[in-house]
């Protein structure tokens, strides 16, 4: 059950009731218009009221550059979900390939954005093709993963009762693990759908004519403060109302809540499974590397931009500049781990944190989520530069950035563990008297911590992800930056090597939390290590 | 099980239907018996190329047999690598982009040169001014990181104290100057001071190349493959450019008017790209230009363009300019 904790989110933490919803969307709205005032002479923040006589008197040009990204984002968000159900149903027929197609997808997601937008304009050519591809990479990987949790959500009596009907495992797989995974695959698209958003409008800096992104860089050269939070408003707006239609369509599809799964404790030998173990990272390595080898060769792409493995080895360890080219790297990472580590940890302090507050304190829960959703759905690229202009361009803007990215998922994640402690023990806890903070505890915090590591593995490439998008659009240092800088100086050799950097480490990060995890739940949620 | 058909279906044709309505329309070129050939822009649709716009509008290019794609470029866009793979025939790139490409093992030449000056400027507030280099010192600016090598240059051009100025790391936004977070900002003529100006801001701009910063900028590159086979694309791509250029210097006004009609979505604003065609002039046309025509160099301005260039860390010949294919432009 693990990540797909995410996927009830909707059914219980989003209706707390209309009303204190509605004092959450007006507090936000107010606290908005205050924070402009004050800060009316500074072109940082226009105010709702400056916002939406911008929306309207630019509603037509709005309008149109909308349903150009909104089209590119929903192309890629189809196309992105077919890839992660066709990924998951390999990985299912295949067991064995599991650990390589979950390691080999993950190592694709963390693939920096700004080294992989110029490849594929120069693959498609000019047209949309980029901003779809884009929109469909940023999707892919959180609906596999759930996908893939999701199909082994399954009691062991249902497929148990498949068998002595005589029943075969093609069966099983459209009758009972299908099924049971629709409520993880809705957890998936509703993640993915402003994912797919950001995608689409990132794909457009690559060189496009019309779109959302394009106008957002537009508005921010010519100063244009009222049109830049008109963009960010409106690309907010459409987010949220993604994100709710995909869970009232999950409300009318899914019929029940998933069920109760018991599983027996785990061995005490037993280690992680799957691509936890140092044998399959290797594998997965190998496999990534032939998989960037074979990619070249087929695309047939110029060796004067497209870097091999060979070429990045050589730049790395062979060069006669080797030396400084792995100093710049190690201080580019540096400064940029100096953002992510602070950012990363304050956003999972912050999310537990605030769920714990909103359990203790349920009011609290109407008037949070509006705002975190909304906090969510915002693109980053239209966020980053108006975060760092309000917060400053030191440390602390970058910080709060990466903060606000880790925050949501794991705050919703964390709410929704916090109210799956069982009844019968709050019950027991119940007639011994025991305080609330007792029965948090004792039985709600455990009981949080399988979200809280989902949480926490999900928001690795998240978190990588906006510091090297703030570095490169708005602070100018770090790697983000260091690969920006590199492709403009047409030093390929140095972006490759940053972009190895930047996804191994990633994807390493996020082994490194799955390990933690494995040995947290293993006392305390042993059933989660399926 | 009713249900679970139902459910099944709904999630399937919700995906197909996504997919259909949202798959772009591709417009569909009609077969001209004209050679395709694509100009890779180095930003976003703006007046910046409108001498390109022009020469597309008024059949420059057609009535040479040349049907061209003007693509926009954007901030994760680089220039080099359409040109490189042959996706783009020409790009437009600037002399010390194209001397890190040729550094890294790019076959690029430089065929003409649009922006005559650089079009960097120091831009500050009439209040507290930089007018000449030497003001700089004691002052805090606002730029890129990556831009330092060419304040560098401007110091040592300039014997100015590089270690008095204050470099803040800003995004590429006026904003930081107007909070008062700097004294000033690295940029263009044509851009921030520009934005500033419409929202009613007067500053101040001291413009690099009039103190010794000599750096070719909107060049046009092509690979010597192209220079050497498509020698008859590029001499009818680059007239057809000067023509445009010529008709944009008569009538800037119409140019930026031009510009918003032919790019609608591009969230121009009339004003804004009216005062940019004008600034730019000044930076594309001179005496050169006057005496040989658009694009125009010499071994001389080559000459103080490397001077520039060794100073930023580049060490160029003068055979990565090539005037051949203007020559050819200018001659006919």
């Amino acid at each position: 059950m693990t990540v797909a904790t995410l996927a009830f989110i909707d059914k219980r933490s989003l209706r707390p009731g209309r009303g204190s919803a509605l004092l959450g969307a007006v507090l936000l709205v107010l606290g908005w218009e205050v924070l402009a005032r004050m800060l009316a002479d500074a072109f940082v923040l226009a105010a709702p009221s400056e916002v939406l006589t911008a929306i309207v008197e630019n509603r037509t040009l709005l309008m149109r550059a909308l349903a150009v990204t909104l089209a590119n984002g929903a192309a890629g968000f189809a196309l992105g979900n077919l890839a992660a159900i066709a990924l998951a149903g390999i990985a299912l027929a295949f067991p064995r390939s599991q650990s390589i197609i979950t390691g080999l997808a993950l190592t694709v997601f963390c693939l920096p954005l700004v080294a992989t937008g110029p490849i594929l304009r120069v693959l498609f050519g000019p047209g949309p093709w980029p901003q779809i591809v884009l929109a469909a990479l940023a999707v892919y990987y959180t609906t596999l993963v759930l996908l893939l949790v999701g199909l082994r959500a399954t009691p062991s009596s249902w497929i148990d009762l498949m068998r002595s009907y005589g029943r075969g495992s093609f069966s099983t797989l459209v009758h009972v693990r299908a099924m049971a995974s629709l409520p993880y695959l809705f957890a998936g698209l509703q993640i993915a759908a402003p994912a797919a958003f950001l995608g689409a409008m990132v794909g457009e800096f690559t060189g496009a004519e019309r779109g959302m992104g394009v106008l957002t860089i537009r508005a921010m050269r010519d100063l244009d403060v009222d049109m830049t939070w008109a963009l960010a408003t409106v690309a907010t707006a459409v987010a949220i109302a993604a994100y709710l239609a995909i869970g009232w369509v999950a409300r009318r599809v899914l019929v029940a809540d998933p069920p109760v799964i018991l599983s027996p404790p785990r061995p005490p030998g037993w280690r992680g499974g799957g691509w936890h173990a140092p044998i399959n990272v290797a594998v997965v390595a190998v496999a990534a590397v032939i998989a960037w080898w074979a990619a070249l060769a087929l695309s047939g792409l110029n060796p004067f931009f497209a870097k091999g493995p060979d070429d990045v080895f050589h730049a790395l360890f062979l060069a006669d500049n080797a030396g400084r080219t792995r100093a710049m790297l190690a201080s580019a990472m540096w400064e940029t781990a100096a953002f992510l580590l602070p950012g990363y940890l304050a956003g999972l302090l912050a999310g537990a944190g605030l769920a714990i507050v909103v359990v203790l304190f349920p009011m609290l829960a109407g008037a949070a989520m509006p705002a975190a959703i909304a906090l969510r759905s915002v693109p980053i690229v239209t966020t980053a530069p108006l975060v760092v202009l309000i917060l400053g361009r030191g440390a602390i803007g970058t910080i709060a950035l990466v903060a606000l990215m880790v925050f949501f998922p794991t705050f919703v994640a964390c709410l929704h563990g916090l109210r799956q402690a069982p009844g019968q023990v709050l019950d027991v806890m119940d007639s011994y008297a025991a305080g609330p903070f007792q029965r948090l505890l004792r039985a709600r915090l455990p009981a949080m911590l399988p979200a809280f590591f989902a949480a926490a593995r999900m928001a690795v490439p998240a978190s990588v992800l906006a510091v090297t998008v703030v570095e490169w659009l708005a602070t100018g240092n770090g790697v983000g930056s260091l690969m920006a800088l590199s492709a403009s100086l047409s030093d390929y050799n140095m972006l490759w090597s940053a972009v190895v950097l930047v996804a191994a480490l990633s994807a390493l990060g996020y082994g490194g939390v799955g390990l933690v995890e494995a040995r947290v739940l293993r006392i305390y949620a042993p059933e989660q290590l399926a | 099980m009713d249900r679970t058909g139902l459910s099944r279906r709904m999630v399937l044709g919700m995906g197909a239907a996504g997919f259909v309505t949202a798959l772009p329309i591709f417009s569909i070129r009609s077969a001209w018996a004209q050679s395709q050939v694509a100009l890779q822009l180095s930003w976003l649709h703006s007046v910046q190329f409108a001498g390109s716009y022009i020469a597309l509008d008024r059949g420059f290019w057609s009535e040479a047999g040349l049907d061209v794609s003007l693509l926009p470029g954007g901030p994760n866009a680089p220039v080099e690598p359409p040109v490189v793979s042959g996706s783009a025939l020409v790009g437009i790139s600037a002399a010390d982009y194209t001397a890190a490409a040729v550094e890294q093992g790019a076959r690029f030449k430089i065929l003409a040169v649009a922006m005559q000056k650089n079009p960097f400027v120091i831009a500050s507030l009439p209040g507290n001014p930089v007018n000449v280099p030497g003001d700089l010192e004691g002052k805090r600016i606002g730029m890129a990181l990556a831009n330092t090598p060419v304040l560098q240059a401007l110091s040592t051009l300039n014997d100015v104290d590089f270690d008095a100025i204050e470099i803040v790391p800003t995004q590429y936004s006026a904003q930081p100057l107007l909070s008062g977070e700097v004294d000033c900002l690295l940029c263009w003529e044509t851009d921030l001071p520009v934005a500033m100006a419409i929202q009613g801001v007067d500053s101040v701009t001291m413009l690099m190349a009039d103190h010794g910063y000599a750096l070719h900028s909107q060049t046009y590159i092509a690979t010597e493959e192209s220079i050497a086979n498509r020698r008859a694309e590029l001499v009818a791509l680059l007239r057809g450019e000067a023509q445009g250029w010529e008709a944009y210097r008569e009538d800037t006004k119409a140019a930026a008017a031009l510009t918003l009609e032919m790019y609608p979505d591009a969230g121009l604003d009339l004003r804004t790209q009216e005062l940019q065609a004008e600034r730019q002039v000044p930076l594309m046309f001179s005496e050169l230009t006057d005496a040989n025509g658009f694009g125009w160099w010499t071994d001389e301005t080559v000459a103080a363009n490397i001077e520039t260039l060794a100073l930023l860390g580049r060490t160029v010949t003068p055979d990565l300019w090539d005037r051949s294919i203007l020559e050819e432009v200018h001659a006919g």
